[in-house]
């Protein structure tokens, strides 16, 4: 048995196995950009980039605050794409059928939420407590005997400062995968990471694929950039995939800004062979198809030179000191013999 | 009773206060590793930059944090967190008074420690002429209303959020600090953007004059501490005190050439009983020089729990009362 962090239960270590069985492996093929529903918190018109506002950014604050009274609120986009610039809202589709659940702190089975539709593509909740809150839309299509089964993810923090330990030691112990979910990506944390921790460029970043909570071997993985850079690997035997962050914001230096928060989208996919019936319709495959997006930042080592600070640093500490000791020197008295005439 | 009250009387003041000051070190620098927080209120420099081994976090730095906050937060619901946030503080400094920045304060040790070093090596100290003083002892409030404005002023979008926590960028505190964990990583210079560069070179210059000062003046940054502005300002209803007693005072200086600060009220005050100064750390070193039973005293909550005696005096100077003499 092992403690399992995703989960957050004991897990033996043949589970793995057993999903092998169940699944069929498919040809690796490359992923298809052009349907890749995917959740961000930042609207496709908002300009490119901009910093996080206070109370924005996925896995960071909430919005709200300021004048909003009440618990802070949270709105996510439904984006169809697969470059994180270029993604647009997602065009409803009259053949599929959506599904959206909300798992909260207090909820952790998960709650229906009203899908984004028309007339308000966002997908709005609230976060009273705080804690991690997940976002789950599911979509089935049937593209004619396969079923298309995407689930796009999304990862919202709601922590403040204030919050006492506990709560914040709770939250990062909480399973953080469905055991229902069809599929799904999780994002493995870094080491001591906590309620505040942003991803940073430059660093490894692991990612696992579940299926009802167990690990996916052999899963086409794909990490796209913010500026759209792509790399695609093949999920591990624990249905790892690994990453690194690449640094892929240079702009002008009077442009550059070190809050500048980037998108990542990750997307894993696999086929199955599986029979069944959708809205009366029979399959014979299913592909399944996972989202997971989230935020970066530019690396506290960007833009920072030991050699100017040491420089400064010393310089300034031998100039004081060469003028303390100057000072002290021209202050000292040279030694004058003073002889008195006892005859006078 | 009595007996005890002798002991403590006549205890060897220095050796107490270095074993203390190092506990307290190890306590708020080294602290995180065994899990100790002793939270985000602490009314000295137990930094917050030091990630990995702090024990807790000096105020100033989230009071900075939450004076940045957009107005319309600052002034609203978030001003309760402020209040709050205020108040934790002012419990904790009650108790100690200004002991806190001569017992706890981990950047009040390390001048100590360098000063220890200085006499070591036997080189003279340096002392402000009674002006200097003066005029000096009025930077603190000028750095404490910066720090109070300048958050203030990036809330209302005058000023660029690079400025971040303004007194923690050009802090030494920061840059010494985080060393002890092996963290090097704040003795930089970021060029991110303009206001970045210019703070953090800021930073540096000061952290070299840092220290060159605390080299040849005893304490030398603690003259220029808003920490200690600030305890001054509240330092009224603490339960620490030090108090003299005018008519048993002969004016003999003691206590003047015993205190690190220079504070010169000290020997020349015999009118007021609080005779706590903005610029005083409460080490007590006056207490301990005093040959005059009851002139000087520390008091808990009116208690008596240190005074001069003539028997602690001897005692201590047999041993050294800590007067700085230089060897040339």
């Amino acid at each position: 048995m092992n403690f399992d962090p995703i989960m957050g239960r004991m897990t033996h270590r043949f589970a793995p196995v057993l999903l092998l069985v169940s699944l069929a492996s498919g040809p690796v093929t490359a992923l298809e950009g052009g349907c890749v529903l995917w959740i961000s918190d930042t609207s496709p018109m908002r300009a490119e980039g901009a910093p996080a506002r206070r109370g924005g950014g996925m896995g960071g604050m909430p919005m709200g605050g300021g004048m909003h009274s009440g618990p802070p609120m949270k709105r996510l986009w439904l984006l169809s794409g697969t470059d994180p610039q270029k993604a647009a809202f997602a065009r409803g589709d009259a053949d599929a059928s959506v599904e959206t659940l909300l798992v909260t702190p207090s909820k952790p089975e998960g709650e229906s939420v009203p899908p984004p539709g028309e007339g308000h593509r966002g997908l709005v909740f609230e976060m009273p407590a705080q804690g991690f809150y997940r976002v789950y839309v599911t979509t089935r299509t049937l593209q004619e005997r396969m079923l298309n089964l995407n689930v796009a993810k999304a990862e919202v923090g709601n922590f403040g400062h204030d919050g006492d330990e506990e709560e914040h030691d709770r939250a990062m112990t909480a399973p953080r995968a469905l055991e229902n979910a069809a599929i799904e990506i999780v994002r493995e944390r870094q080491p001591k990471e906590g309620p505040f921790s942003q991803v940073r460029s430059g660093t490894e970043q692991s990612f696992i694929v579940l299926r009802k909570g167990l690990p996916v071997p052999d899963a086409r993985v794909r990490f796209v950039s913010h500026q759209g850079w792509s790399k695609e690997v093949t999920s591990d035997g624990q249905g790892r995939a690994r990453f690194q962050v690449v640094r892929d914001y240079f702009p002008p230096w009077g442009e550059f800004q070190k809050r500048f928060k980037a998108t990542y989208l990750v997307i894993a996919e696999f086929d199955a062979t599986e029979a069944g019936n959708h809205k009366d319709q029979p399959y014979t495959s299913v592909r399944y198809q996972a989202t997971l997006s989230g935020s970066y930042y530019p690396s506290p080592e960007d833009y920072r030179s030991y050699a100017w600070g040491l420089g400064v640093g010393l310089l300034a500490a031998l100039l004081s000191g060469v003028a303390t000791y100057l000072y002290r020197r021209r202050r000292l008295r040279p030694f004058q013999e003073v002889r008195l005439d006892e005859k006078a | 009773m009595k007996r005890l009250k002798d002991a403590i009387d006549g205890v060897d003041l220095n050796r107490f206060r270095i074993w203390f000051q190092l506990a307290m070190f190890v306590l708020l620098v080294y602290g995180g590793y065994l899990a100790i927080n002793l939270g985000n209120h602490l009314p000295m420099f137990a930094c917050g930059f030091n990630q990995e081994g702090r024990g807790g976090i000096c105020y100033l730095m989230p009071l900075q944090h939450q004076l940045a906050r957009p107005w319309p937060q600052l002034f609203g619901m978030a001003s309760l967190g402020v209040l709050t946030g205020f108040g934790i503080f002012w419990l904790w400094f009650i108790f100690l008074n200004k002991g806190w920045c001569g017992y706890v304060c981990p950047l009040g040790t390390i001048q100590d420690w360098i000063t220890a070093l200085r006499r070591r090596l036997g080189v003279r100290y340096a002392r402000y002429t009674q002006d200097q003083f003066r005029h000096l002892s009025r930077v603190k409030y000028v750095l404490l209303a910066l720090m109070i404005l300048i958050p203030l002023g990036i809330g209302g979008g005058w000023f660029s959020r690079d400025m971040g926590t303004p007194f923690c960028l050009i802090c030494p505190a920061r840059m010494v600090l985080p060393l002890f964990t092996g963290d090097l990583s704040h003795l930089t210079v970021d060029f991110s953007s303009k206001t970045a560069v210019a703070m953090t070179v800021l930073g540096m210059l000061i952290t070299g004059l840092f220290l060159t000062g605390a080299f040849v003046k005893k304490r030398f940054f603690c003259f220029f501490c808003p920490m200690s502005a600030l305890h001054y300002l509240i330092s009224r209803p603490a339960l620490l005190k030090l108090r003299k007693d005018g008519d048993k005072c002969t004016r003999c200086g003691d206590c003047y050439r015993a205190c690190d600060m220079e504070i010169k009220a000290i020997a020349d005050d015999v009118k007021n009983a609080d005779i706590m100064a903005d610029d005083c750390i409460l080490c007590l070193k006056c207490v301990a020089a005093c040959p005059e039973p009851g002139a000087l005293k520390a008091t808990f909550a009116t208690i008596t729990i240190f005074e001069s005696t003539e028997a602690g005096f001897i005692k201590r100077c047999q041993k050294g009362i800590g007067l700085d003499q230089p060897k040339r």
